[in-house]
């Protein structure tokens, strides 16, 4: 099985924050506004928020290709039915879901695909990785 | 009322990755992120009913609501008839909301008090085929005025940036090519449809 990100929304851990701001009062626009400019803080933010507090985990997507056969294919389906996947080529699937899916999937499963769509994040929500990579250790 | 197209992965993203795919497939493995502000809660509940999508909403239980008449939704039709009895009955939720703040009662009890008008700010995420079915029912004519606005904003949002992926996007009259709501048709398609060729595409067309 191999496995790539290949596209995802961007600043993800801003529209975290700002998503969280939301719900205490901010003006969405602003709120993401502020905190694309300040990673760091929006990162601060994201670094205090409980996992099981998941929708705000929602508001991106996260899009990867796949190699794998159909059977890897359901076994992730049947896991979590919030992923979505294309067929593209034989053996080839676009991959794509949000970061409360990928959270749910790496915090509830030992296996080499929850490794994958965890090392997948790293760059694009860094203190998400950390802070699960911290748990699986 | 404000929209605003916060956050998107470009089509071209994806399609430079696995090449040729088509638009109603690739839609779902897209995601727009909106910044929703200054609708009425009754535009709110409208629009959490369309479930595959992820909301984060003011709560009123955390955010204590402050000079109430100057942040409620004003209809037109109420705008132009007696205005002051829609004043006079914010006034006194206003009022009963703030001594009931006074007397300790939570802001998560108090609150029932406020009425719907309230303004209320959201961010919305809803996938490319989400959006497609929430063009086709709430740029309806049939559909509330505030929800229609804010569905034509969202429109907007997205053509600006995807004008040939949402081209076809709007009501389901000018998807579809004809109206699904049979007997409840406005009767108004060619108008619709003239409306929604060029929505967000420069000159807005017939409104």
């Amino acid at each position: 099985m191999r496995l790539r990100l290949i596209a995802s929304t961007p600043d993800i851990e801003a529209l975290i924050a700002a998503a969280i701001l939301t719900t205490t009062g901010r003006r969405p626009s602003e709120a993401y506004e502020a905190l694309k400019r300040e990673p760091r803080r929006a990162g601060r933010i994201v670094e205090r928020l409980e996992f099981h507090h998941g929708s705000v985990f929602e508001h991106n997507r996260l899009c990867w290709l796949l190699e794998a056969d159909e059977k890897a294919i359901l076994e992730l389906l049947l896991r979590n039915r919030f992923f979505h996947v294309s067929r593209i080529g034989e053996g080839r699937w676009l991959l794509s879901a949000n970061l409360r899916t990928v959270i749910e999937y790496v915090r509830r499963h030992r296996d080499p695909m929850a490794e994958h769509l965890l090392e997948s994040i790293r760059e694009v929500a860094p203190t998400v990785y950390r802070r699960l990579r911290g748990e699986s250790k | 009322m404000r929209v605003k197209l916060l956050a998107y992965i470009p089509s071209k993203d994806l399609l430079n990755e696995v090449g040729e795919i088509p638009d109603a497939e690739l839609l779902s493995h897209l995601a727009y992120i909106f910044a929703v502000e200054g609708i009425s809660r009754v535009c709110s509940h409208q629009l959490v009913r369309h479930r595959v999508a992820s909301y984060s909403q003011q709560s009123q239980r955390y955010v204590e609501v402050e000079r109430l008449k100057e942040y409620v939704v004003i209809p037109k039709t109420i705008e132009g008839r007696r205005r002051e009895i829609f004043d006079a009955l914010i006034e006194e939720a206003s009022k009963a909301y703030r001594q009931l703040i006074k007397l300790g009662v939570p802001r998560e009890d108090a609150r029932f008090v406020l009425p719907n008008a309230t303004e209320t700010h959201l961010m919305v995420t809803m996938d490319g085929r989400s959006l497609l079915h929430f063009f086709g029912l709430r740029c309806c004519l049939r559909a509330q005025w505030e929800i229609r606005e804010v569905a034509d904003e969202m429109l907007r949002e997205v053509r600006r940036v995807e004008p040939q992926l949402f081209r076809r996007a709007g009501p389901y009259c000018y998807q579809l090519g004809y109206c699904p709501e049979g007997r409840f048709t406005c009767g108004r398609m060619e108008k619709v449809k003239r409306r929604y060729s060029s929505l967000g595409y420069g000159a807005d067309g017939v409104e």
